[in-house]
């Protein structure tokens, strides 16, 4: 029992060892690249738009809620709500979505093709499995990740302007105002690496989950919760250790 | 025309460069399609200035702070900062931290030099002002003003203990006062309770005077306008005779000086004293000729006609 995790740790960097053996003969699988990337990236933007323009809504709000001091000026709201949403919202709030909604696509995908043996069908056609099926989506994830993060970043800081400036909260002149006084520079290539780190553990681990699927449309369905989950709390603490090791 | 997957995610990662690039430069503060005009300074003490702080001309943001560090040749600190194209940031212009750290606000206020003066150059040295704004004074000061106020508290503490010895005692001046006021203010108690009744009649008599003034005042409402309406056009009135008093009287000042100056008749009598002689002089003739006239009035009357008759 208490092996079981330290075995799969294991399973896991043997999967990512033979994964980055195949990126030679990525050029071969290119055109799955573009498929992939289309899935991950370019078909999750609305709903990662709506959930960022709404976490920074709320974030506005309660930001305005909580400052009742007559002291603090109203543009506190802006240097709070800015650099929450690129440092943490942003990122994280699209790295949730996307471990349902990437995660659990990839992994069932990959233990269907597991359980009904077409990836034993591909490797004895003479293709690299991992190469053809795994390298594309880690990939896409890598870049499209950031990608989203930008779009998340853009849409809620955004709805946060729109909702403080509708609302009365704060008009947009002191929003902005306050995010320039204590914006930095690293803030947004720190939520770059991140949407970068997130993509890639979201993606391999779900490819993990779903390339070592076992016992048939119960394995799939175990197989798909699991690595919803288990990116859901990879990437938590991927949040965590680049936090403590980057800020 | 269907779009291929390969165009759409081009696309996509494009516009999020460019959203990221242009969206990083809005929050930094510096303008989006230009080049910034970058100047920095060097402190003794930043005064809590980070990077993003607002860099302020006369009250106007005009740019932020990029950089803050601690030069390791001067080991003072080097503030690295950019400001708006358009504003001519000249030479004898100088730079200061102001605001209150506490509160976060601090910022970078630049005041210009001369407009004439040549333009400090890109990435240029801008001089740094001496002296602090209200609160960097108040804190650079602060320990002499302890000083002092712990003085005067010192000094305050002795009068206390003074007052306090003084009323201590019985037979101090103070504690005299105090009681002759003391029985000064029993009386006037008395007093007012004695004179209750006249008191109140006379508040009563001063209130039931204000209450007729009023009525009269509203009654005759329409007749005191009116009469105030006369007054002011009687002080008009007035005003314009006054006006032709005064030109009188300015005219009058002409002909005094003309007088003064002895031009024409009136001057000449009043400044020729020749005329005074010579009446002077044909008075004394008179004066003779009268005089004889007494001693032998018959040398005159006997050639007088009109007095043959009697």
């Amino acid at each position: 029992m208490v092996l079981n995790p330290i075995q799969s740790m294991g399973r896991y960097s043997q999967l990512l060892f033979k994964a980055f053996g195949a990126v030679p003969e990525f050029g071969t699988y290119r055109k799955k690249l573009w498929e992939q990337m289309m899935r991950i990236g370019v078909d999750s933007m609305p709903i990662v738009m709506l959930a960022a323009a709404f976490s920074g809504a709320v974030t506005t709000v309660q930001t305005s809620y909580q400052l009742v001091s007559p002291l603090i000026p109203k543009s506190i709201i802006g240097s709070i709500v800015v650099p929450s949403m690129i440092l943490e919202l942003g990122a994280v709030v699209t790295g949730f979505i996307l471990a349902g909604r990437v995660g659990a696509r990839i992994a069932a995908e990959l233990g269907t093709m597991r359980v009904t043996e077409q990836i034993d069908a591909l490797e004895a056609m003479g293709l690299n499995s991992i190469g053809y099926l795994i390298v594309p989506r880690v990939i896409a994830g890598i870049v499209m990740f950031p990608v989203l993060y930008v779009a998340a970043c853009f849409v809620g800081i955004g709805g946060g302007m729109m909702v403080g400036h509708l609302g009365g909260f704060v008009p947009i002149g002191e929003f902005v105002d306050g995010a320039r006084e204590f914006f930095q520079p690293f803030d947004p290539i720190f939520g770059l690496i991140k949407s970068l780190v997130f993509g890639f553990t979201i993606t391999s681990v779900s490819c993990f989950k779903g390339y070592y699927t076992a016992g048939g449309a119960e394995g799939v369905g175990r197989a798909t919760t699991q690595a919803a989950v288990a990116s859901c709390v990879f990437l938590l603490l991927a949040d965590l250790i680049l936090a403590a090791t980057l800020l | 025309m269907r779009i291929s997957n390969e165009l759409k995610v081009g696309l996509t990662i494009i516009t999020a460069t460019v959203i990221f690039i242009l969206g990083v430069r809005y929050f930094e503060d510096l303008p989006l399609f230009a080049t910034t005009y970058d100047l920095s300074a060097e402190f003794d003490n930043a005064g809590g200035l980070i990077p993003g702080n607002t860099v302020r001309v006369n009250g106007v943001n005009v740019g932020s702070v990029n950089e803050v560090y601690i030069s390791t040749e001067t080991g003072k600190v080097e503030v690295k900062f950019h400001v708006d194209r358009n504003i001519s940031v000249t030479e004898g212009a100088y730079a200061k931290v102001s605001g209150i750290d506490a509160l976060g606000a601090v910022r970078l206020d630049l005041y210009l030099g001369p407009l004439d003066a040549p333009r400090i150059p890109e990435g240029g040295r801008v001089a740094v002002g001496d002296g602090n704004d209200i609160f960097g004074d108040i804190t650079a000061r602060a320990p002499e003003m302890l000083e002092r106020v712990s003085s005067v508290l010192d000094g305050l503490d002795t009068v206390l203990l003074e007052t306090g010895t003084m009323l201590s005692q019985p037979e101090s001046d103070f504690r005299s006062t105090l009681r002759s006021v003391n029985g000064s203010v029993t009386e006037l108690q008395s007093l007012l309770a004695a004179e209750r009744n006249r008191i109140s009649a006379i508040l009563q008599n001063v209130e039931e005077a204000t209450g007729s003034l009023k009525t009269l005042t509203s009654e005759n409402g329409p007749a005191v306008s009116k009469l105030v309406e006369d007054l002011s056009v009687t002080i008009a009135t007035l005003d314009r005779e006054l006006v032709g008093l005064g030109q009188a009287s300015r005219s009058l000042n002409v002909l005094l000086d003309k007088i003064n100056n002895g031009e024409g008749t009136l001057g000449l009598l009043v400044n020729d004293p020749s005329m005074y002689h010579k009446m002077d002089s044909t008075l004394d003739g008179i004066n003779m000729l009268v005089l004889d006239f007494k001693t032998n009035p018959g040398k005159y009357l006997g050639e007088m006609k009109l007095v043959d008759l009697f």
